[in-house]
């Protein structure tokens, strides 16, 4: 197993962030069935959490014993874990699935392959609407024609 | 014997059946293949529209689907880093490496070839060693499923990442998550925070889909700008001195895979992950270290989980009991056709054991041609620019996901793992041992539970029975020296150079 020599940025705070849920699971499990015995339903939970516990806090200590500061300015920890391509990208799938119940998966994949390979590829719109088509056409014939699986209709049609 | 031969080669003589054959292969390979379409699902589904076939045309295209599917997985997981399924986790530790210099086409044809020998010997265990096999696995308790379980997942958490710690959190965070829902024996509701959605649980393809497809889509966003390596497929059909050289590490790996998949509840995926281990174990100089494109450790996986194919007919078709998700649909099957599958099968209906060993012969045999043809067509997918990729991956994620309870929850699921999935990868953790831990949590929470119902909810009496018996004793001193060999100052003494 390799390890990095040094830190990467924020990786300390996201070990202490383990730590803390890794607590919070624990609790949980604890309120699943208290202690009452080594067969309920909340013993496989706690066991399973208490390992998160000790592992969370065995990767803190690994963490805080790897050189440099660790710290990294907020600049640094935001370009590193939240690059604009992320970002966009991410926003573009979370509106997709929002709106998927009323406008439907086809059309709704359409326009997020539509949108993403044009702001990501940049060949211009008709490439990109060319491949979405055809994508989307694929898709409707292998889940739908073959598989038979019912996709989502979206409420607006109905 | 006549007789006998005359069932074996009903699906190589009959036309019809030998179409269905090769056109389940074909299907099932690119089932595999494809991110978000599982072998299970597909099975299923195949079954709603074969139940009024006649019994062997189903099995003959159900069995084909179920060989090809299998060794599916592996494409995309040396291709792509997403495993199609379970049991090609451990293949893309160092087939992925492979593709990334641009050596796809050799490791996909290598793959191809030890697929067919481990799902060949599997097969001819299960025609010799059928009864034996089964004996053996049935010797297994609640106690050892437990052990087999969480060795299953401390593996993956050992075999790659940074370090055992961050592999073994990953793995309990699986488990948790393989927790919501009603609890099968109490019905107390686990983490479900009043949701109904949560109640029936997190199907683990949902958590595999999110963990592997949309975490690696965007953390692949980073390389956008990067050109695609093109892959080498000139050399599709393996060199013979390469077969030669890793015939003893197929063979070792074949027959672990038939053992492992001859036992109930497994399958592939831990069969798979145990030759992983066993390779990386016992190969003293790899060529290209482990997790860097060995080919070693692209060979035994995908033998083994090939070889647990007609492991998993076994303890089916001699006991009832399935050897794993597939195999339970299949005995649906079977009992839709008005067949029993046990111990009398064998016995009464000789011609439908027989009928499956030959057409799972012949379904190896149209793996082979399937899967040295085409490759080429196939990696270009991995050509295509990440622009077009990226967006694809998220869309056949969403649609798998959603079909597998026709959901839409589930899409939401699979969004929120594939974002807790990013950030850990860019920390360094695994995603491979939380879905081990999300597949494998079930099973090691109600063998516990019945292990320590056995020992009378007594402490003392449970861990005896860890040591006391034959097989727990083997599988619990396996599990402590994996965690001892993890501690830092063990770890430090084996790396101390050696006088």
């Amino acid at each position: 197993m390799k390890t990095p020599d040094s830190l990467r940025p924020g990786e300390q705070f996201f070990a202490l962030l383990l730590v803390i849920f890794a607590g919070y699971a624990f609790w949980e499990s604890y309120g699943i069935s208290k202690f009452s015995g080594l067969t309920t339903g909340g013993i496989m939970p706690m066991l399973a959490s208490g390992v998160m516990v000790v592992t969370a806090l065995v990767t803190l200590s690994e963490t805080l014993r790897k050189p440099g500061t660790g710290r990294g300015s907020i600049r640094d920890v935001i370009a590193y874990l939240f690059p604009a391509r992320v970002v966009l990208f991410t926003v573009l799938v979370v509106v997709y699935v929002a709106v998927i119940p009323s406008v439907g998966f086809l059309p709704a994949s359409g326009c997020l392959l539509f949108v993403s390979i044009w702001a990501l590829w940049r060949r211009g719109p008709v490439w990109s609407l060319a491949i979405s088509l055809l994508s989307i056409g694929v898709i409707y014939l292998l889940f739908r024609v073959v598989f038979s699986v019912v996709l989502p209709s979206g409420s607006l049609w109905q | 014997m006549i007789e006998t031969l005359g069932y074996f080669a009903t699906s190589w003589i009959d036309p019809y059946l030998l179409m269905l054959t090769a056109l389940g292969t074909f299907a099932g390979i690119y089932i595999g293949a494809i991110p978000g379409l599982s072998v299970t699902m597909a099975a299923s589904i195949l079954i709603s529209f074969t139940f009024k076939w006649d019994v062997n045309e189903a099995l003959a295209l159900i069995a084909g689907v179920y060989v090809g599917g299998v060794y599916g997985g592996a494409r995309t997981a040396i291709l792509l880093n997403i495993p199609g399924a379970p049991s090609a986790i451990a293949t893309a530790i160092d087939g992925y490496p492979l593709a990334q210099k641009g050596l796809a086409g050799e490791a996909i044809g290598l793959s191809t070839v030890m697929s067919v020998m481990g799902g060949l010997i599997g097969v001819f265990a299960l025609a010799i060693a059928a009864p034996l096999i089964a004996e053996f696995a049935i010797k297994f308790t609640s106690r050892e499923y437990m052990l087999l379980g969480i060795i299953g997942i401390l593996l993956v958490g050992t075999l790659s990442g940074e370090s055992f710690a961050k592999g073994a959190f990953a793995g309990a965070l699986g488990v948790m998550i393989g927790m919501i829902g009603l609890d099968p024996m109490t019905a107390e509701t686990r983490f479900t925070y009043g949701s109904i959605n949560l109640m029936g649980g997190v199907p683990f393809v949902v958590a595999m889909i999110g963990f592997f497809g949309v975490a690696e889509a965007l953390s692949q966003l980073e390389h956008i700008s990067t050109p695609p390596i093109k892959q080498k497929v000139a050399r599709i059909i393996p060199a013979w001195s390469d077969v030669r050289r890793y015939l003893g590490l197929g063979l070792k790996s074949s027959m672990l895979g038939t053992a492992i998949g001859a036992l109930p509840g497994t399958g592939g995926d831990i069969a798979a992950l145990l030759a992983y281990d066993q390779a990386k174990r016992s190969t003293k100089n790899p060529e290209v270290p482990f997790g860097e494109g060995a080919k070693e450790g692209l060979i035994a996986p995908e033998t083994a989980n090939n070889a647990a194919v007609g492991g998993a007919f076994v303890p089916m078709l001699t006991l009832g009991i399935p050897g794993d998700a597939v195999t339970a649909i299949i005995i649906g099957a079977l009992y839709i056709h008005g067949l029993k599958p046990g111990p009398l099968l064998l016995t009464d209906t000789p011609h439908l054991f027989w009928f499956i060993v030959g057409n799972l012969t012949l379904a190896n045999i149209f793996l082979l041609v399937f899967g040295l043809t085409g490759i080429r067509i196939f990696t270009k997918v991995v050509e295509c620019p990440r622009a077009i990729l990226i967006p694809l991956i998220v869309i056949l994620s969403a649609v798998g996901a959603y079909a597998i309870q026709n959901n839409p929850a589930h899409i939401t699921w699979v969004l929120a793992f594939g974002v807790i999935g990013y950030f850990l990868k860019r920390y360094g953790f695994q995603v491979g041992p939380i879905i081990l831990g999300v597949i494998l949590g079930p099973m090691i929470d109600s063998n516990y539970r019945r292990a320590m119902i056995g020992a009378q909810e007594n402490v003392w009496t449970f861990l005896y029975d860890l040591i006391s018996h034959p097989i727990s004793f083997v599988l619990s001193g396996a599990l402590f020296f994996m965690l001892i060999t993890q501690l830092p100052f063990v770890k430090r003494h084996r790396r101390r150079p050696r006088p």
